[in-house]
């Protein structure tokens, strides 16, 4: 009862911040729940299903499709607007008493406490690599984290591991149900050495495996994603479809055929539903600014923004606006733009804004990709006028943006 | 005569960007059509020891110790420096410059030996922007540091800058870097030389000699906004 309560006074709290213009309501929510009631968490995934998903890169996006494809057969709840700390967890789990499973997204340092409090039935860890490397700190640092974190899980618990990832490996490994996941994912910037006993890691196969001389080395996947094509532990073969473009975005849509199939939802149903996916929280959304028609792509860090100049490159029109902001979110360091290669954008229409924009022009300078700075969005429309253009925009660009495509 | 640079081991010492500095260096040099090459010395690669300029990038621990132990093979560094090198070195690669610095554990690992600083861990680690006034004639430094070692001189060196605002070196030293006849060293990522063109250029004129301007005034206007943007 008093939980209840509780949860009706959060929610008025919430939808008055909302009215008032704060915010989205979601965070002041969440707060109040766990002001009043630190055990709610913990007393709101009791008798529920859950999964929680982490990593660098792709936990949204991830989360949404593994939301979808729950739906199909299961009441389902989740945090979908990336509010992945504390109170976003808190409000999540309190919207719908009814569900009986929950895809929650977590941030990296937030797993621990979400493992402590949900006791989940699937942890799924997408990846781990640098970012915002003055908050979040090394990388090592946060596996080790994770590491610890997954030594108290339910003796139940599956992980979805992804065996391309040193870190994650190294983090999940000992943990007897791992369900190891490879979309051949080459290399990894941060794993130059080993995770158990930092001499150097040997890559080999063109990226595609590592080893150390003491032993630790990558993992037979279970589940391969293979040019669109995924082949499960019994030979099963599963077509995945994104319609969300990218790399990236296939193997999050596996990583999720792969999760509901685990929770016991059929292949082809969960197939489906992540199929239906076009846009996640303003992802690939469209964002009419001006005369120009934009579509919204969120690049946070080096990985990401690979990834992202990549699909740009490849299923974007010629002209391409950055925007780059340094606030706590971002990271407030921006040497990792020099982390990025920015050459798929030569022979585009590269204009530049954001408030660390300065820094992206001396960076594409360097790279010789010849552009144009403007102040903002605006004055970028009246310099690309009746046309579309990708927009790849750091974390506080991209959220203040995608505000405007959420209908 | 080929102007040689030496980029160090950046799979191992490169967390924080900091191989711009190298791409910062080759392409000042393009613009006044200078002829140079790269040489990107990986884990297994054999080090040169008759380049001119070596760079040394920031790192984590483990593979600050891993570059530490390939580093000391051959005493590499140190005959470079004794056929004229210069070094610029960042973050982890000034700490392995040092005579030790710390390690996960507790542990004291040995440095290099080539310059009289150590290092050892702070209570707390320096994350933030980084001004420093310059020893040398060039204008304001700026950058980001994001350390969690202090070093200290072990006998009278010259700073590269005495600090404004951030931590610099740390143990209330008020002072940022390292400069010797050969040596450039600091804490400061962004990379340093994207922010700081002046040191840039003096980096490359100590070896070079006077080098002719570049008209592209974009690191100029960064160097300025970075500088503004932390004193106001």
């Amino acid at each position: 009862m008093k939980l209840k309560v509780t949860i009706w006074f959060a929610n008025v709290f919430g939808a008055l911040s909302r009215l008032t213009g704060r915010g989205s309501g979601v965070m002041v929510t969440g707060r109040i729940i766990l002001k009043l009631m630190p055990s709610a968490v913990a007393t709101l995934s009791k008798n529920r299903r859950i999964i929680l998903i982490t990593g660098t890169n792709g936990k949204t996006t991830t989360t949404s499709l593994i939301y979808n494809a729950l739906a199909t057969t299961t009441r389902t709840i989740s945090n979908f607007t990336g509010a992945n700390l504390f109170a976003g967890v808190a409000t999540a789990l309190s919207q719908d008493s009814k569900a009986k499973t929950a895809a929650l997204e977590v941030d990296e340092m937030v797993l621990p406490w979400a493992i402590t409090q949900t006791r989940p039935e699937l942890v799924v860890l997408l990846n781990l690599g640098r970012d915002q490397l003055d908050r979040l700190s090394e990388v090592r640092f946060v596996a080790q984290k994770w590491k610890d974190a997954l030594a108290t899980l339910p003796e139940n618990c599956q992980i979805l591991g992804d065996a391309d990832d040193p870190f994650v490996v190294w983090a999940a490994q000992d943990w007897s149900k791992v369900i190891w996941f490879s979309a051949g994912t080459k290399g990894h910037i941060d794993a130059s050495t080993c995770p158990v006993c930092g001499h150097v890691l040997v890559w080999s196969d063109g990226g595609n495996s590592y080893h150390c001389e003491c032993g630790f080395m990558k993992p037979d996947p279970d589940w391969v994603l293979n040019d669109g094509t995924l082949r499960g532990p019994d030979g099963e073969m599963i077509e995945v479809v994104s319609r969300i473009p990218g790399r990236a975005a296939v193997a999050n849509a596996a990583r999720a055929i792969i999760s509901a199939v685990v929770i016991g939802v059929s292949p082809t149903a969960a197939a489906n539903a992540v199929s239906m996916v076009s846009s996640v929280d303003g992802r690939f959304g469209e964002l009419h600014i001006g005369a120009t028609i934009f579509r919204l792509l969120l690049s946070k860090n080096p990985a990401s923004w690979r990834e992202t100049l990549a699909t740009s490159s490849t299923s974007g029109p010629e002209t391409v606006l950055l925007s780059v902001n340094a606030n706590t979110q971002d990271g407030k360091d921006t040497s990792w733009l020099w982390d990025v290669d920015y050459s798929p954008l030569r022979g585009r229409v590269v204009l530049v804004t954001g408030e660390r924009r300065l820094d992206v022009s001396a960076r594409l300078t360097v790279n010789e990709i010849p552009h144009r700075i403007v102040n903002d969005e605006l004055e970028a429309s009246r310099v690309i006028g009746d046309k579309k253009a990708d927009l790849i925009a750091s974390y506080t660009a991209f959220h203040r943006l995608a505000k405007s495509v959420r209908r | 005569m080929t102007f040689t640079i030496v980029h160090l081991l950046p799979e191992l010492l490169g967390t924080y960007g900091d191989r711009g500095n190298v791409d910062i260096l080759s392409w000042r040099l393009k613009q006044r059509e200078f002829e140079h090459e790269v040489i990107i010395v990986a884990v297994g690669d054999k080090i040169p020891t008759k380049a001119d300029l070596y760079l040394l990038g920031g790192g984590e621990d483990d593979a600050q110790i891993a570059a530490m132990e390939i580093l000391a093979r051959k005493d590499g560094m140190k005959k470079a420096l004794e056929s004229g090198a210069h070094i610029f070195a960042v973050c982890a690669g000034f700490q392995i410059l040092g005579m030790n610095f710390p390690a996960s554990g507790g542990r004291i690992v040995p440095g290099l030996e080539l310059i009289a600083v150590e290092t050892i861990s702070a209570e707390l680690r320096s994350v933030g922007e980084v001004i420093s006034e310059p020893t040398i004639p060039i204008a304001t430094l700026t950058g980001f540091e994001n350390h969690g070692g202090q070093t200290r001189f072990l006998e009278e060196l010259q700073p590269l800058g005495r600090v404004s605002h951030g931590v610099g070196n740390g143990t209330g030293s008020g002072v940022e870097g390292l400069i010797t006849d050969q040596i450039v060293a600091t804490y400061m990522h962004g990379p340093a030389l994207a922010r700081n063109p002046e040191l840039a250029d003096w980096i490359l004129e100590r070896k070079l000699g006077a080098m002719s301007p570049i008209s592209t005034s974009i690191f100029d206007q960064l160097h300025d906004e970075r500088v503004r943007a932390v004193r106001h």
